[in-house]
């Protein structure tokens, strides 16, 4: 695997002339936590758990040239090692958790009390590898991607049974919820899961999905863009949180994607245990 | 549809705007649902012989935009071109060759979509000037109160067929009628601007990726299922959306012919009746004479 340094920097949200957005009821709202330095919220915690919009677990890092802000996040991957190299908190060492789409975000979880140290415009060096990851046992019609290779083994995916691959995830949901990110490229958006309604969808009555949790979409092949194909199925963390703008929702890095006939998704509503802080070394 | 609308009167806000030519760039090629990479015509600029009551799917084009395709150099004068411009407005072609030339809107794609008969389209080039003249925009039914109406022209609301059924709920005229699965790129964006892409429109390829919308045609209203359009684009079930599609064939997966959206509100708020005749060229064609 090709592994390459690239720069990163914490970014600063931003906000047109106009400081509202509005809900899908119409009801304009200020969108606090899309972007930038979160503090007060990490992987295990709800991702309705903050009154708050795309909220992500850390820090998003951005590239002031937009074309290496778009290089930037298709080359990082969940896992990746990230170390801080300017600010008060030069030194601390954090991962890569996710991504998001539209110009380009990466999301860093950092350990708490350094992340408090982080001011938008640090740099961060994020040694990005993963991209191309072909365990010898995949699938041809199956593909790996967004993960470093040293994460695949800490979480519940289990390529070695001979009735295909299983995944433990919280979740199975219809792809008819998917939203914003349907038809762009799966290694440079996370796709948005249209779970905010009230009554939530059947498949998570008993289930409260939380950051780092696996989820599966059915009948959405993510290959390269992201599409409606039936009979397949995508897998992907959840990278940040819910968000009241319609179309929007809890965001999904997709990390693997397939015929559903090949990958086997075992939903636990309960116990389910997917990318967590420990897993990653940072807790 | 014979309706009362808003008491408040509409206004009609003269704007402008170019032909604008297609774009890419140097990586040339999109990617197609099966990870082939292809270069195809028909986003941007003039695309010729397809118009209103013409077959959406089946042409080698990816995001085929009938007729011109048009935008302001200006970067918010053009949010303002795309925000208020409405279906059914009338363009003219303002200088050039076709200058005079009268055609109407039929949709937003990130550029504002003007159906012209063919000859006047032949004459056409990127960078001609055209005039809009728009209005619709806060059209409202007060009968109907829990049905949102945008980018509709008051006159292409009057000449559709239906109105207020004998429930009080709204009689609209559909061609087809679309499940949630096939909402593709445009969820999550404001319904002001751009459209809606449906999935499952991609005619040649393999049968996994149909959703029985491979008949749709430029210019036909559709009813989205599932669907609130009334402050932005979401899945929403209880609700649908009806548009008109304006947009044709794409290759690039995870898109496709695309519904301009003119109405949204609680499913009970309304009466869909399945008509092959609601289709924009019902009412917008054919073209009155003095515009040949």
């Amino acid at each position: 695997m090709t592994s390459v340094n690239l720069l990163g920097v914490a970014e600063h949200p931003v906000l047109g002339e106009s400081p509202y957005r509005d809900d899908r009821d119409g009801v304009p709202y200020v969108p606090v936590g899309d972007g930038g330095v979160v503090l007060g919220l990490q992987l295990g915690d709800s991702v309705f758990g903050l009154r708050a919009d795309h909220a992500a677990p850390g820090v998003c890092l951005i590239h002031p040239d937009q074309a290496a802000r778009h290089a930037l996040t298709a080359f990082a991957c969940i896992g990746n090692t990230v170390r801080v190299r300017s600010g008060a908190a030069d030194g601390a060492v954090g991962k890569v958790v996710g991504k998001r789409g539209e110009e380009g975000r990466v999301i860093v979880a950092l350990p708490e009390d350094r992340l408090g140290q982080v001011r938008p415009g640090d740099q961060m060096l994020v040694r990005a590898v993963g991209q191309g990851l072909r365990p010898p046992q995949l699938p041809r019609d199956v593909m790996v991607l967004n993960l470093d290779p040293a994460v695949l083994a800490d979480l519940p995916v289990d390529m070695a049974g001979d009735s295909g691959i299983a995944v433990g995830v919280r979740a199975v949901l219809p792809g008819k919820v998917a939203g914003n990110g349907i038809g762009r490229p799966s290694v440079s958006w996370d796709l948005d899961l249209q779970i905010g309604q009230e009554p939530p969808a059947a498949e998570l009555r008993t289930a409260v999905p939380v950051l780092g949790d696996l989820i599966a979409v059915t009948d959405i092949d993510a290959r390269y863009n992201m599409g409606y194909r039936r009979g397949w199925i995508t897998v992907g963390v959840l990278v940040h949180g819910g968000s009241p703008l319609p179309g929007h929702g809890p965001g999904l890095t997709p990390i693997l994607t397939g015929p559903a006939s090949r990958i086997g998704a075992e939903p636990d509503p309960a116990g389910h245990v997917g990318l967590t802080l420990e897993s990653l070394q940072l807790q | 549809m014979k309706l009362e609308v808003s008491p408040a009167p509409l206004v009609r806000q003269v704007l402008t705007g170019e032909v604008w030519p297609a774009l890419a760039d140097r990586h040339v090629y999109r990617v197609d649902p099966d990870g082939h990479p292809f270069v195809l015509p028909g986003m941007g600029g003039v695309t010729l012989g397809v118009h209103c009551g013409d077959p959406a799917t089946g042409h080698a084009s990816d995001h085929l935009e009938p007729g011109a395709s048009i935008r302001h150099r200006d970067p918010g004068a053009n949010m303002a071109l795309q925000y208020l411009t409405c279906v059914g407005n009338k363009v003219q072609i303002a200088a050039g060759p076709a200058a005079g030339a009268v055609g109407h809107v039929i949709g937003q794609h990130a550029y504002v979509l003007a159906d012209f008969p063919e000859p006047v389209l032949q004459q056409l080039a990127p960078g001609d000037p055209v005039t809009v003249f728009a209005t619709g925009q806060g059209l409202a039914l007060p009968a109907h109160p829990r049905i949102v109406i945008k980018n509709c022209d008051p006159d292409l609301l009057a000449a559709m067929p239906g109105g207020t059924g004998p429930d009080g709920r709204l009689e609209v005229h559909v061609a087809a009628t679309v499940p949630a699965e096939a909402i593709g790129a445009g969820a999550g964006m404001v319904s002001e601007y751009a459209n809606t892409d449906l999935m499952g429109a991609y005619q040649g390829l393999g049968a996994d990726l149909s959703l029985g919308l491979e008949g749709l045609r430029i210019g036909d209203i559709v009813c989205l299922s599932d669907s609130d359009h009334r402050f932005g684009r979401g899945y929403r079930s209880g609700y649908l959306t009806v548009g008109v599609i304006s947009t044709g064939q794409c290759m690039l997966f995870g898109h496709g012919p695309g519904p301009s959206t003119l109405m949204s509100g609680p499913a009970d708020a309304f009466h869909i009746l399945d008509d092959a005749d609601a289709n924009l060229a019902s009412w917008l064609h054919p073209w009155p004479d003095e515009i040949r």
